[in-house]
């Protein structure tokens, strides 16, 4: 794994524009970056990402069969009570799936350590899928990259083959899809989406969430009227099940009052992501994973608040796993980096300062912060592992999954340990 | 076919900065081959007014319709000697569609900026004085069958245009090459298209996002993905 400069394409920009790619540049900043890309080797994509990736979501999967039959480990995730039926039914069927992102430490030497599974709405996914691609077919053809130059990046043509798949398991011939207004990425995400859906022969429609209606059947529908049976969702799914609309959004049970209980069983809109993937989207999935999978080496320690709490007091037996170690507290519901801390416990210090402190920037050097919205539902405490950093910069890799199979790399790049939404995108490259 | 008259339509050279799209063996790691024409977006300078293209083909048939591109009438009456009358009847009624529906704009010079030099005219209408492209060819389907279908198409020869050698729909929908003649076009029949009913009340989804919009401005210009 090697971080090198290479010489920007003279035409890009030309060419986002006409490929619709336009949000490189966000707040006046950088955000697609190709001054410079990463290579990998082989064995590096294969042994240390690929692998691990597939093993997780396995395991992953593991997580949700056990937390999705049990009420205990459904208010440990913060799931509202009125979406737990849904969620084993979901689960049951195995309704399908589209994509995910695990986003992994890793510096091309040491076992690839998993951060966090954004299993429900994740983006990034036009850059990587076929901007990315572009650029290497662009240049190895200028000369610019070995004719044996590689990517790891199957992404579209995995997505293609995945809208097929889901296309007849629903038998559905269109979908809906929908993110939210002003916002230029998820925009760009969901047309590739959409794109991505035509090529498998879906007629594809459009709403922004916030124009989402309801008709007298509680039938979701678009700003055309038209009722929407499936429906692709780049919202999360903790924000549907907190919002009004929300009750809709699951299979509704027939009331048996009502006359109309027969016409109205037949609406029973679909989502992808479907709604088990609320699961795993949910930061209680790491310490889930720790209690069933402890010491994997592709995990980091994590815990519940309160298992922290009383493990990692002076006289607990296991106070030595907590104790001089480095800790992050994210919340369990949180996006893009936002109200992350990160401390440490000194081997006097007393557990109980640090439960209960807030998230603010302190002077110390060795804690960071970060600001943001989320916390009320809770927190999580995961080992400290520092991101690899190359020149100036600290490096990421997410390791996209489409349904269950290892569908390709993306790499960003933040000038703090906390990868936040300023993050620089690079791509990479596969020699040797 | 001869593909070679001199109509403005004979195979072009490659334009340099075209992209290739590289052939991958099985053992690669890449998406093996992408359709670089599907994924373009835009016109380089927004039209005033794009049309909007009719539904294509009967309700009934499910698959992909054969469908083919003449680029003058008589292309058409050449390929189909005994159809001089549908093929007459479909080109005059794609000019006229032409007229109606192709891009639109102000200046000659922004219409030639998408199309390239010598490629549009200028229309008086009762709305004003618009530019727009020529019609380049034309797109038939089912021209033996008492209801052929029918598409006017344009095509660009201007280096700023995404849509340079390629088939253009005047609702900026790209064909593919100028150099195919024969195309499977996808038909949006009305049994596939969702219910349509009436809304009683919007905006139930959307309030957590407006919350957590509210914390701060930096984020929120960004999505709400992760």
């Amino acid at each position: 794994m090697i971080r090198r400069p290479i010489a920007p394409r003279s035409n890009w920009q030309q060419m986002a524009r006409d490929y619709g790619f336009h949000f490189h540049t966000m707040h006046g900043e950088p955000y697609w970056d190709e001054t410079a890309y990463y290579q990998f080797t082989l064995k590096q994509i294969e042994q240390d990402l690929e692998t691990p990736t597939e093993e997780i979501h396995q395991m992953c999967l593991h997580v949700v069969d056990l937390v999705a039959k049990d009420e205990q480990w459904l208010t440990k995730f913060a799931i509202p009570q009125d979406y737990w039926q849904s969620i084993l039914d979901s689960w049951q069927a195995r309704e399908p799936s589209l994509y995910s992102r695990l986003d992994f430490v890793y510096d091309g030497k040491h076992a690839a350590k998993l951060l966090e599974n954004n299993a429900d709405t994740p983006t990034s996914l036009y850059e990587s899928g076929f901007w990315q691609w572009l650029w290497l077919d662009n240049n190895v053809v200028n000369g610019q990259l070995p004719k044996q130059a590689d990517q790891f990046n199957s992404l579209q043509e995995k997505l293609v083959n995945q809208f097929k798949v889901i296309a007849n398991y629903y038998q559905l011939q269109h979908m809906h899809f929908a993110c939210c207004k002003d916002t230029e990425e998820d925009r760009g995400t969901v047309q590739y989406l959409q794109d991505c859906a035509k090529e498998a022969g879906i007629d594809d429609y459009f709403v922004f969430i916030e124009d989402i209606g309801i008709d007298a059947q509680n039938r979701f529908t678009d700003l055309q009227d038209q009722v929407m049976s499936h429906s692709f969702k780049l919202y999360p799914w903790e924000f549907m099940q907190r919002e009004e609309f929300g009750q809709f959004a699951i299979a509704q049970t027939p009331s048996g009052t009502s006359t109309d209980s027969n016409c109205r069983a037949h609406y029973q809109p679909k989502w992808i992501e479907p709604i088990w993937k609320s699961l795993l989207s949910n930061k209680a999935l790491l310490p889930m994973l720790w209690k069933l999978f402890p010491k994997h080496p592709n995990l980091l320690a994590s815990y519940f608040e309160d298992d922290f709490a009383r493990q990692s007091t002076v006289d607990s037996a296991s106070a030595s796993d907590f104790r001089g170690k480095t800790w992050v507290k994210k919340p369990i519901f949180s996006r893009e980096g936002a109200n992350i801390d990160v401390f440490s416990i000194d081997d006097n210090d007393d557990k109980a300062n640090q439960s209960g402190h807030k998230s603010k920037h302190v002077a110390d050097a060795s804690r960071l912060s970060s600001d943001g919205p989320y916390g009320e539902e809770g927190f999580i405490f995961q080992q400290f592992h520092a991101l690899p950093k190359f020149g100036d910069s600290y490096t990421l890799i997410g390791s996209w999954l489409v349904n269950e199979q290892a569908a390709g790399i993306s790499i960003r790049e933040d000038s703090s340990q906390i990868t936040q939404d300023m993050s620089r995108y690079l791509p990479h490259v596969i020699i040797g | 076919m001869d593909t070679n008259r001199d109509n403005g339509l004979i195979e072009h050279e490659r334009a340099e900065n075209d992209l290739v799209a590289l052939k991958t063996s099985p053992a690669q790691k890449r998406t093996s081959y992408i359709n670089l024409s599907k994924m373009r977006k835009s016109f380089a300078l927004k039209p005033l007014a794009i049309g909007v293209t009719g539904v294509l083909l009967s309700a009934c048939s499910s698959d992909k319709q054969d469908a083919t591109v003449y680029t003058n009438l008589q292309d058409c009456v050449d390929q189909n000697p005994s159809a001089e009358t549908q093929c007459k009847l479909a080109f005059e009624e794609a000019q006229k569609e032409a007229e109606r529906t192709a891009p639109k704009y102000n200046s000659q010079y922004d219409c030639e900026y998408e199309f390239g030099a010598n490629q549009c005219r200028n229309v008086q209408s009762g709305s004003g004085s618009f530019f727009m492209p020529f019609m380049a060819g034309y797109m038939v389907s089912s021209l033996l069958s008492p209801r052929p279908y029918y598409q006017p198409m344009f095509t660009s020869y201007s280096r700023n245009s995404s849509y340079r050698n390629n088939w253009i729909g005047a609702d900026g929908t790209s064909y593919g090459d100028t150099r195919k003649r024969n195309l499977k076009v996808r038909e949006s029949a009305f049994d596939k298209k969702p219910a349509v009913t009436r809304t009683i009340q919007r905006g139930g989804f959307g309030s957590s996002v407006r919350a957590k919009s509210a914390w701060g401005s930096k984020s929120s210009s960004k999505g709400w993905g992760g």
